[in-house]
């Protein structure tokens, strides 16, 4: 066959997919060949994805999707193969192994091979049990629920049309390696999310909403929907007569979500050691270095439950733990995976992470969030601006690692005048270097929490979460 | 054939084949079976050198069924456990809602599309691709010895797709693909300047170097640097590779037929109206020979075709797949509508959505190299690449972005480079004042939106720069 032939794909009851006797065989077989480390990581996903356009049923999408990964170090260097046929991978060995061979044979001299830091071994079972298990769900239940957003978003003549979306998965995976790692984990997430069109004679415009988290149907429930439904609504009737942005640096206040966004491209990316290692990091040989106010604390937590950048074990079988990446603005910790811990001569800190079982893990984030400060609020951030930017929402951002240059979008935005929002504005999008910017936050409202969830791209998509408090930046180049 | 099994379509055909069965069994009237399988070799280049290879493949199964206008999907891995997964569409075509005249398309001949496959990369192994890594590492210090490759790869893939369904239409074939990304730094005196550049074809890359050749230009033009000056509204001359991915997140979605139905793209309304400059054509082929997006049949089945969508400025055409359109006439958004070949579908994950295929944007007047389109524009900004093309808004064709790969023209004559800048405009505007095309070599550039093919194009009116 040429996809796989399993007859029976559930971990309903958290049982093994892999099976023990034919991963074991690979992994020895590689090492026999002369791998110095081998593992097999098996991811199966059930999923399901709902849609609704003007509040009707576009599509509902089940589905059960498995992957598997073989991942081999020979001669410092790695070979990979990934299938959906898992029965066939002892018979994918031998030439693995030669493709890390190849690799390494081509390794220039001033390089060094690729090690792993030492981590401990361990044989368990890690399954997060949401409190209501999202696989038990009706699709009349997440149409109900979407449309208690859309029935708020639409209520308006210029509202022309709403779009609302669901996703939710359950994840279970096995990893099983040379060293004796034996682990299994599993954890669901679950989404929920929406956009309204708003039309009249001085244009069109869009407005999105999202709301999400690691956890079942609960996920959702405690969501204010028709609020969200609401608001999505009143945003994009505002942007309907909002004018262009001012172009120029001033200072910016971030709400939450776009605070987050800043924080993911401005600084987690660069923190990510597999771009230091490559060379693509303006954060190279930057550890101890004061590199922001020293306002800003920084703390990268897989650990964080609810978040939507959440997971048990890193995709290296790694426990997690939350990861401070700046404390009092200086530089302490990069992300890591167990090649750049090795590396760097630094504790692996459980920042692997693959998009699926067809993928190998990189160093990724998870839920990033800047800790909150001293002001107490809105008012008191902008009360001595005279003229500013505050923005709200995020449409995304990208950052260039090794420049230190990035870019986020604003979903909307107001321009502060003498110390009070005035006007509102579109199009906002705010770029700057990160060394440069970090330094120029001057101001955190005290309380911190993540705002909505978001999906980062390296190659790879994985979902994340990101946040923080209110934030205030003397001067950024807004466009 | 050493990249796909030689048997691979037929093994599809016959899961897909039984798999219809199943659902014939279970008394859907109407099915569509689609089924992929993929394998293919890549290697990671980073810090100057491979650092990994990998290979595999992974494949699996749509299936939409349709019962009295309703329909239903669910995917698979394993066509064993199909009637589990039609059991789950039969159960969401009850909740869907029902759509007039909706039904899955029925067999209509179809042009064949030439060059989807070449047998030369069928033949390649590992160690070829290896040695392609090999050659583009070392043409990057070749061409600059400062210069470094920090990150890309290089991948070779063959896939496998057939549908087959109850309406008579059994369709399938192998295409290939090669593709390159090359990310080129050079950091020399506390500067750093880099490029991204890449490129991917149905066929062998030809020139494999090309896309370092460029990487490398740009990493060496953008460090000489001047001082940025202030905001200013002027002309913008965007090269092929930095429109072609700011363009494919705001122009695909404006030109679906159920987007502008809904009052959902900047040009719902201005149907037969001048929407871009009046010696502009946009045209949506499905049938380009060796498109990226191209094919003899659409993602459901009907055969693709050629659309003028804008021609001379004039917008005339819209995209659409069979259920779009059938549901946007009950529910009265438009008196009359018939799908044009336009689903497409992201893997057997996806049941068949509308979408583009290759989309050319061309002129009917002169077209200028870009040494004549900067002598053109006199005073003004060169943008290769632009940061955060995906928060465009695609329903506005508002964009508010960030490139470090610009030049300052004056005079018509390249004054230097800005470190950063803001870029920003709305892309509809942009498009309908003037406007004059590029002659060189188009970037082949394929997105989840489809395949654009823009060349340079100089913007004359509506962009602001706002340099850092």
């Amino acid at each position: 066959m040429v996809v796989a032939t399993k007859p029976d794909l559930s971990t309903r009851n958290t049982g093994r997919i892999l099976d023990e006797a034919i991963a074991r065989r690979a992994i020895d077989s590689a090492i026999t060949l002369g791998a110095e480390y081998a593992e097999l990581r098996l991811v199966s996903e059930t999923t399901n994805s709902v849609s609704l356009k003007d509040g009707k049923l576009e599509r509902a999408i089940p589905g059960q999707e498995v992957g598997l990964t073989m991942r081999i170090l020979a001669d410092g260097a790695w070979g990979v193969h990934s299938t959906s046929d898992f029965n066939s991978i002892e018979t994918q060995v031998e030439s693995t192994v030669k493709l890390a061979k190849a690799v390494a044979s081509r390794r220039p001299n001033n390089q060094s091979p690729v090690g792993l830091a030492e981590v401990p071994i361990i044989e368990d079972e890690i399954h997060w049990k949401s409190k209501k298990d999202v696989r038990d769900t009706e699709l009349q239940t997440r149409i109900d629920l979407m449309l208690a957003i859309d029935n708020e978003a639409k209520d308006h003549k210029s509202i022309v049309s709403t779009s609302t979306g669901w996703s939710d998965e359950h994840i279970h995976t096995e990893l099983i390696t040379s060293e004796g790692m034996n682990r299994v984990w599993s954890f669901q997430r679950s989404l929920i999310h929406g956009m309204v069109t708003a039309r009249n004679e001085s244009g069109v415009v869009s407005y999105r909403m999202r709301h999400g988290g690691e956890g079942g149907l609960e996920i959702i429930e405690e969501c204010d929907l028709g609020g969200m439904g609401e608001n999505a609504r009143i945003s994009a009737l505002r942007l309907l007569g909002a004018e262009r942005a001012p172009s120029g640096k001033i200072p910016l206040v971030a709400d939450r979500d776009l605070t987050g966004v800043y924080i993911h491209e401005a600084l987690g990316h660069p923190c990510e050691a597999d771009l230091v290692a490559a060379g693509d990091s303006c954060l190279e040989g930057r550890l101890g270095q004061q590199i922001g106010s020293d306002i800003c604390t920084v703390v990268d937590d897989p650990t964080m439950r609810g978040g939507y950048g959440c997971y048990p074990i890193d995709d290296e079988g790694v426990d997690t733990r939350p990861k401070n990446l700046i404390v009092d603005g200086v530089l302490t910790e990069y992300l890591n995976h167990r090649e750049t811990a090795h590396k760097y001569g630094l504790d692996p800190n459980g920042g692997a992470r693959a998009q699926d079982g067809l993928h190998h893990p990189l160093v990724r984030m998870s839920n990033t969030v800047i800790q909150g400060g001293t002001h107490k609020d809105l008012d008191e951030l902008i009360e001595d601006i005279s003229f500013g930017v505050y923005a709200c929402g995020s449409r995304g951002g990208q950052v260039d690692t090794g420049r230190g240059s990035f870019q986020f979008a604003a979903q909307e935005a107001w321009i502060i005048e003498n110390g009070s929002l005035s006007r509102p504005v579109k199009d906002v999008s705010v770029s700057g270097m990160t060394l440069e910017i970090l330094k120029n936050v001057d101001g955190l409202t005290k309380d911190a929490y993540l705002g909505s969830p978001g999906f980062c791209g390296k190659g790879q998509t994985v979902p994340v979460g990101d946040g923080g408090p209110l934030m205030r930046i003397s001067e950024a180049l807004v466009g | 054939m050493i990249l796909i099994p030689d048997d691979a379509v037929e093994r599809l055909f016959s899961s897909a084949e039984k798999i219809g069965k199943a659902c014939e069994k279970l008394g859907v009237s109407q099915w569509e079976i689609y089924a992929t399988q993929g394998y293919g070799h890549s290697l990671d280049i980073e810090a100057g050198k491979i650092s990994m290879a990998s290979g595999g493949g992974d494949g699996g199964f749509g299936i939409r069924l349709v019962q009295d206008g309703r329909y239903g999907y669910a995917h698979l891995v394993d066509p064993n456990s199909a009637s589990h997964a039609i059991e789950q569409a039969l159960s969401i075509a009850k909740m869907s809602p029902s759509i007039e005249g909706f039904e899955l398309p029925a067999n209509q001949p179809a042009s064949k599309v030439g060059g989807m496959l070449d047998k030369n990369i069928l033949d390649l192994g590992p160690e070829d691709l290896l040695s392609q890594g090999d050659f583009v590492i070392e043409r990057v210090t070749e061409l600059d010895d400062r210069a470094i490759a920090v990150g890309g790869g290089i991948g070779i893939g063959a896939g496998a797709d057939v549908i087959v369904t109850s309406n008579g239409i059994e369709d399938g074939g192998i295409h290939t693909s090669h593709g390159i990304g090359i990310h080129v730094s050079i950091d020399e005196d506390d500067d750093l300047t880099s490029s991204y550049e890449g490129e991917s074809s149905r066929q062998m890359l030809t020139e494999i170097t090309s896309s370092v050749d460029k990487a490398v230009h740009w990493a060496q033009v953008t460090r000489d640097k001047i001082k940025g000056g202030e905001t200013e509204d002027c002309p913008v001359l965007m090269t092929s590779d930095g429109f072609s991915p700011l363009f494919s997140v705001v122009v695909p979605s404006a030109i679906s037929g159920e987007k502008l139905a809904r009052g959902e793209s900047f040009w719902s309304g201005k149907m037969g109206q001048n929407v871009i400059a009046e010696h502009l054509s946009l045209v949506d082929d499905g049938l380009m020979e060796g498109g990226m997006s191209s094919g003899s049949r659409d993602a459901e089945g009907v055969p693709s075709m050629t659309q003028k969508i804008v021609d001379k400025g004039r917008l005339q055409g819209e995209l659409w797949s069979t259920r779009d359109a059938a549901k946007m006439v009950q529910e009265g958004k438009v008196e009359s509508a018939s799908t044009t070949g336009s689903a497409v579908r992201g893997g057997h994950t996806s049941p068949p959505v509308c979408g583009c295929s290759d989309l050319i944007l061309s002129s009917n007047s002169k077209t200028y190299s870009r040494e004549s389109l900067v002598e053109e524009m006199e005073n003004g900004y060169i943008v290769h690449s632009v940061m955060g093309a995906h928060t465009a808004n695609p329903t506005s064709g508002d964009f508010s972005v960030t490139t470090s790969t610009i030049l300052k023209v004056a005079n018509g004559e390249i004054q230097g480079a800005l470190s950063q800048a803001g870029f920003s405009g709305n892309m509809a505007q942009a498009l309908s004042g003037k406007v004059i095309l590029g002659s060189s070599k188009i970037r082949k550039g394929s997105y989840s939106t489809g395949s654009m093919h823009v060349p340079d194009v100089l913007l004359m009116d509506g962009l602001r720069i706002n340099p850092a």
